[in-house]
């Protein structure tokens, strides 16, 4: 059963990927012969899996935010999820390893051009199932464009964070301050949160390694195990040495 | 005044590609393509040219907004001129062969579907309020940016042309034409509503919408409300609203005013849930609203313009490094 919440709002249904599965790349994109072997090591057993479900817009309303979210909880056992755009200048989005959590995450991404993302998702077996989704970057018109971004302020308020833990549904969701600056804009360093942290009082939940893709100020959604009753710790590092630590409980 | 102009009558007349070609637009451009308006006449000396109920897209050319011309003895006034320099032009074609000309134009807020066809219209006064004529001056740029790669070849010859001169609000001679100018917000920080005095058409902009989703990119729903209330109070003889048709009834007022709620209450909803932008954006429209025109992109869209506004709210700070 999918653990996707659409359901909870009134006409939202079940999703399902929609991709054809099988071993072929339902985009035939030049960039992923390559991405599939420096990312997931060229493994033979790999294919589309419409047990992969990656939720997103058909089109980048907010190039700098495009929301999305997978859910690898019909997959089986998960060692982790890799998160690639094909047509980005930085293609490596995030590295999740749901660990105790459940191989579900909510995420947001910048996008540059029309392409897919795909997160590639590793069962404790070895083999890799995929599931993605095509986001047309032309937007939606009216767009406010991007005079918010890029302004000089990013140290007001940076690091704050915010959450909130849901026990009914085991949902977790995180909010940091951070401009998550790529480096390729003339004269911005690269400056961006390489990882997070969830633990409680039995250690580690779950592990994710960022890039810069990220969107600026990400709101990240976890599904915690069942076996979690006490607070939740997020910490979180940057490429800059910062470390943000907060504790969610419900 | 032509003999007629005291009774109510509707007209139609299609603006051509005929009209267009006196204007100092690339022909080449300009021949290839043509809106071919119909321009009605819906209350005495007020016409309008509907646009289509969709997004904007390369079938409609960017045509979505309302255009309305108000007659005077001076010209035509002018109410928003479309998304492109080709679209502002046949406005200004249907203008000088029917209407005289044009005395002034008025922007009711800065979206560039109702300011973008302005360059037509440069050689006499471009009001707008305030708020509106910097907004469009600062996003003029991406505006132009994202409607060249959506429109494509609608586009050509098109630059932003922003308002320039601040409106006085209230009851007002506007080239001899009695209006009641009425500042609002809500849909963008300024939101012009004009009231002809003559006929008591209200000209609403984009505070009103009927059977097109409403967008939000700029939405403060609260204020929106409060000037929902502002429109309420009057009692014009027919509407306009920014998308949708002229109506005798108070259709836009109450279908905008239980659209904003309804989804201001679904993504509340979603956020105190902990749903994902992405899911609430999956679960698709308030099902009483799917048929709009625009659906469901419309709501896709709001989803990601809005998201944060809910999710601040419903997320709890627990560190302030
Ligand atoms: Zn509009």
């Amino acid at each position: 059963m999918s653990a996707l919440l659409t359901q909870l709002l009134p006409g939202g249904g079940p999703v399902r990927q929609d991709a054809a599965p099988g071993k072929a790349d339902p985009w035939d994109s030049g960039m992923w012969p390559l991405h599939r072997a420096d990312w997931l090591g060229d493994p033979a057993d790999w294919r589309n899996d419409a047990a992969v479900v990656v939720l997103g817009p058909e089109a980048a309303e907010d190039a700098m935010h495009v929301p999305f979210t997978l859910d690898a909880t019909g997959v089986g056992a998960v060692e982790r999820i890799v998160v690639t755009i094909d047509y980005s200048p930085i293609p490596q989005v995030l590295t999740f390893w749901p660990g105790r959590a459940r191989p579900l995450l909510g995420f947001g991404v910048k996008y540059e051009s029309g392409s897919p993302l795909r997160a590639s998702v590793q069962r404790a077996g070895g083999g890799w199932r995929m599931g993605a989704r095509y986001v047309s970057a032309m937007g939606g018109g009216c767009t406010a464009p991007a005079a918010a971004h890029g302004q000089p302020d990013w140290q007001e308020g940076f690091g704050e964070m915010r959450a909130r833990l849901w026990p009914d549904t085991g949902r977790l969701r995180v909010w940091l301050r951070h401009p998550q600056d790529t480096g390729l804009a003339p004269g911005i360093a690269a400056h961006h949160l390489t990882e997070m942290v969830l633990e409680d009082d039995a250690g580690q939940i779950a592990r994710l390694e960022l890039h810069a893709p990220v969107e600026e100020n990400p709101a990240l959604t976890f599904l915690l195990p069942e076996d979690v009753s006490g607070p939740v710790t997020i910490r979180a590092r940057d490429t800059m040495g910062y470390r943000f630590v907060g504790e969610v409980a419900a | 005044m032509t003999p007629d102009s005291n009774i109510r009558r509707r007209a139609l007349l299609k603006v051509g590609i005929a009209g267009t070609a006196s204007l100092a637009l690339p022909l080449a451009a300009v021949a290839a393509r043509s809106y071919g308006f119909e321009a009605a006449e819906v209350a005495d000396g007020v016409w309008l040219i509907a646009g289509a109920q969709d997004s904007l897209n390369r079938d409609n050319g960017g045509a979505i907004a309302n255009t309305v011309l108000l007659r005077t003895g001076q010209g035509a006034i002018v109410i928003d001129t479309g998304s492109t320099a080709l679209m502002g032009a046949e406005i200004r074609a249907f203008a000088d062969q029917r209407l005289g000309g044009v005395a002034a134009t008025l922007n009711t807020h800065h979206h560039p579907d109702h300011w973008f066809g302005n360059a037509a219209f440069a050689d006499a006064p471009i009001l707008s309020l305030g708020p509106t004529a910097q907004a469009a001056a600062l996003n003029g740029q991406g505006y132009s940016d994202a409607l060249y790669s959506i429109l494509g070849p609608w586009m050509s010859g098109t630059t932003p042309v922003p308002p320039q001169s601040p409106v006085q609000p209230g009851a007002q001679s506007l080239a001899g034409r009695a209006l009641t100018l009425m500042p609002l917000a809500g849909h963008t920080e300024a939101d012009l509503a004009i009231l002809d005095a003559d006929t008591g058409t209200l000209i609403a902009g984009d505070l009103l919408f009927l059977d097109r989703a409403p967008t939000l990119p700029d939405a403060d729903m609260a204020t929106w409300r409060a000037s929902l209330d502002s429109l309420g109070a009057l009692q014009p003889s027919g509407t306009i609203p920014g998308h949708g048709p002229f109506h005798r009834s108070s259709a836009a007022l109450a279908q905008t005013r239980a659209y904003l709620e309804a989804t201001d209450a679904r993504l509340m909803r979603a956020a105190e849930l902990g749903l994902t932008p992405a899911e609430a954006m999956a679960a698709g429209p308030v099902p009483d609203f799917a048929g709009l025109g625009a659906m469901p992109e419309e709501y896709h869209r709001s989803v990601v313009q809005r998201w944060a506004d809910y999710e601040q709210r419903a997320l709890t700070t627990i560190s302030d490094a």
